[in-house]
């Protein structure tokens, strides 16, 4: 926990600038009119609702990295803290992140979105989803950069979570967008509207969230095997 | 007479680093062996590149040797249990920029402490390392010698059983490099271990027990300091009453003549001497500086006389 408080204080300021997002939704909720433009707040608050997604990978990739690279990691580790803790400490620090934007977001959602006219309670539904998705999608790029470096970290984490979902359009077998469900997580959002009635599926939820823990304990594995430090003689 | 508890021990410790497809090998540590006993500080020199720093990774868990082993505390290396009893500080110490005192108590908070103890522990190493006026002060805005004391400071709020500094006085002032040699002293004295890793070989000369010194990956000698310093192979012998031409060599003060001889002509000196009337007033075995010895097994002599002629 400590930790990942840390994390989430050290990214204070990409977090006040995902933040300003949310704010700019607040913005045109108060400046448009809900029940012409409702329509047009749906799209923005979708699109801003991804922003958080590609920022969790960001995170992940450059977590690690950040801390070997300005040597901080080393008195971190000569605690009694185990690398698996370390790591865990991370993706929850992600996931704390994501919670906040997730959670300003839907506090804006349900006020903009819901006085157009939008389910509130399916606006909290898709932040769920988004918190599952910034969790999973920042566990991938933490397990990618425990060996890669963090720009091709973040290229095999989009590749990860994009190839199955290429796969299941290009093949049409939709089982294997499941594989990593980052996309059908962020595709409920992004396909939600004022006009089908929504229902909560929680299937891809729950995936991601097995599979947050899964690639946490893959990352554990890798990580035990680094080298932290190198060499600065 | 019982054996010192040794509680840090390398053996055979081997590490390579590789380039990215396996081509090229850097043997930065070569069969490495060495134990440190509880108690003692323990001096660990070497030239830039020499291992000293990947010795200290490896014990601390950091990175895993290539071949053979080691263990901290009676535990393996990178058993993070072990830690709870260690302190360390880095080279070149890099901190979360935050104030003094809530930092030193993350890294409390990190080795198991909470609560009243924590509190009081951080205030009495930022007491210790003399910065408890800076204690609400960001460490961002600190000098280099203030960092290093932050550093000192985290390696210490656990109160370790063993202490590894790697550099810890390097941006010191002179001061409170005097403040750490004081400290190191009062914590053997306490029944510490401290391994202290320095380039300032005066430093080491006057605090460690015990030496060793690395010269690419291998150890070239290990020691009790006293005995490194210490040369049977040169006497000075200080004499009075006695011609100044007596001997060759010789320098004269307050009539008291001073020269140095090789041990195997001292007792003949000696004789010589009190044949001619003379008072032998002391014979000391010659001490060189552990600087004189470190150039010699690192092969830096002619570059330090090269460099001393310019």
């Amino acid at each position: 926990m400590l930790i990942a408080i840390n994390f989430v204080r050290e990214q204070r300021w990409p977090i006040l600038v995902l933040l300003l997002w949310v704010l700019l939704l607040a913005i045109l909720g108060l400046t448009t009119s809900e029940a012409r433009n409702g329509e047009d707040l749906l799209f923005v608050f979708k699109q801003v609702a991804l922003y958080v997604v590609a920022f969790s990978v960001f995170f992940g990739s450059s977590a690690i990295y950040n801390d070997r690279r300005s040597r901080r990691i080393l008195s971190v580790l000569s605690k009694d803290v185990k690398r698996s803790e370390y790591l865990s400490g991370l993706v929850l620090g992600i996931t704390i992140t994501s919670v906040i934007y997730s959670f300003a977001l839907g506090l804006t959602g349900s006020w903009t979105l819901g006085e157009a006219g939008f389910r509130v309670g399916h606006i909290w539904f898709l932040m769920l989803c988004l918190v599952a998705a910034c969790a999973l999608a920042g566990t991938v790029a933490l397990m990618f950069s425990t060996f890669l470096n963090p720009f091709i970290a973040a290229g095999a984490t989009a590749a990860a979570m994009g190839i199955p979902a290429a796969l299941s359009y290009g093949l049409g077998v939709s089982q294997l967008a499941y594989l990593i469900p980052v996309y059908p997580l962020a595709a409920t959002v992004l396909k939600s509207s004022f006009n089908v009635p929504e229902k909560a599926f929680w299937f891809p939820i729950l995936l991601a969230i097995a599979e947050t823990l899964a690639f946490l304990l893959l990352s554990a594995r890798i990580f035990s095997y680094v080298d932290i430090a190198v060499s600065v003689e | 007479m019982l054996a010192m508890r040794a509680v840090l021990e390398f053996e055979n410790a081997t590490k390579e680093y590789s380039s990215l497809f396996g081509r090229r090998h850097l043997r930065a540590l070569d069969s490495f062996s060495l134990s440190v006993s509880a108690g003692e500080i323990f001096g660990f020199l070497g030239p830039n590149g020499a291992g000293k720093t990947t010795a200290i990774h490896l014990a601390m868990g950091f990175m895993r040797p290539t071949h053979g082993s080691g263990q901290l505390l009676g535990k393996p290396f990178g058993v993070p249990s072990a830690h709870r009893r260690v302190g360390f500080l880095p080279e070149n110490v890099a901190l979360y920029p935050r104030g003094a005192e809530e930092l030193v108590r993350f890294y409390g908070a990190l080795n198991g402490l909470s609560g009243q103890a924590l509190r009081q522990r951080a205030g009495k190493v930022l007491n210790i390392v003399g910065l408890q006026d800076r204690s609400k002060g960001n460490v961002s805005k600190f000098s280099r010698g203030m960092l290093q004391g932050i550093g000192l400071a985290q390696a210490l709020v656990n109160d370790p059983e063993l202490l590894i500094l790697d550099e810890p006085t390097s941006a010191l002032d002179p001061a409170s490099r005097v403040a750490v040699r004081e400290l190191l002293l009062k914590m053997r004295a306490a029944g510490k271990t401290i391994f202290l890793s320095s380039h300032l070989l005066s430093e080491i000369e006057l605090v460690c027990d015990r030496v060793a010194i690395l010269h690419r990956g291998k150890l070239v000698r290990v020691g009790k300091t006293a005995d490194l310093l210490e040369t049977t192979e040169r006497t000075e012998i200080v004499a009075r009453g006695i011609a100044l031409n007596a001997f060759s060599q010789t320098t004269a003060q307050d009539g008291v003549v001073r020269f140095v001889v090789s041990s195997g002509d001292q007792r003949a000196a000696l004789e010589r001497v009190w044949s001619l009337g003379g008072e032998v007033v002391s014979v000391t075995p010659e001490r060189r500086s552990l600087e004189e010895i470190f150039l010699e097994l690192t092969g830096n002599v002619k570059a330090a006389a090269s460099g001393g002629q310019k």
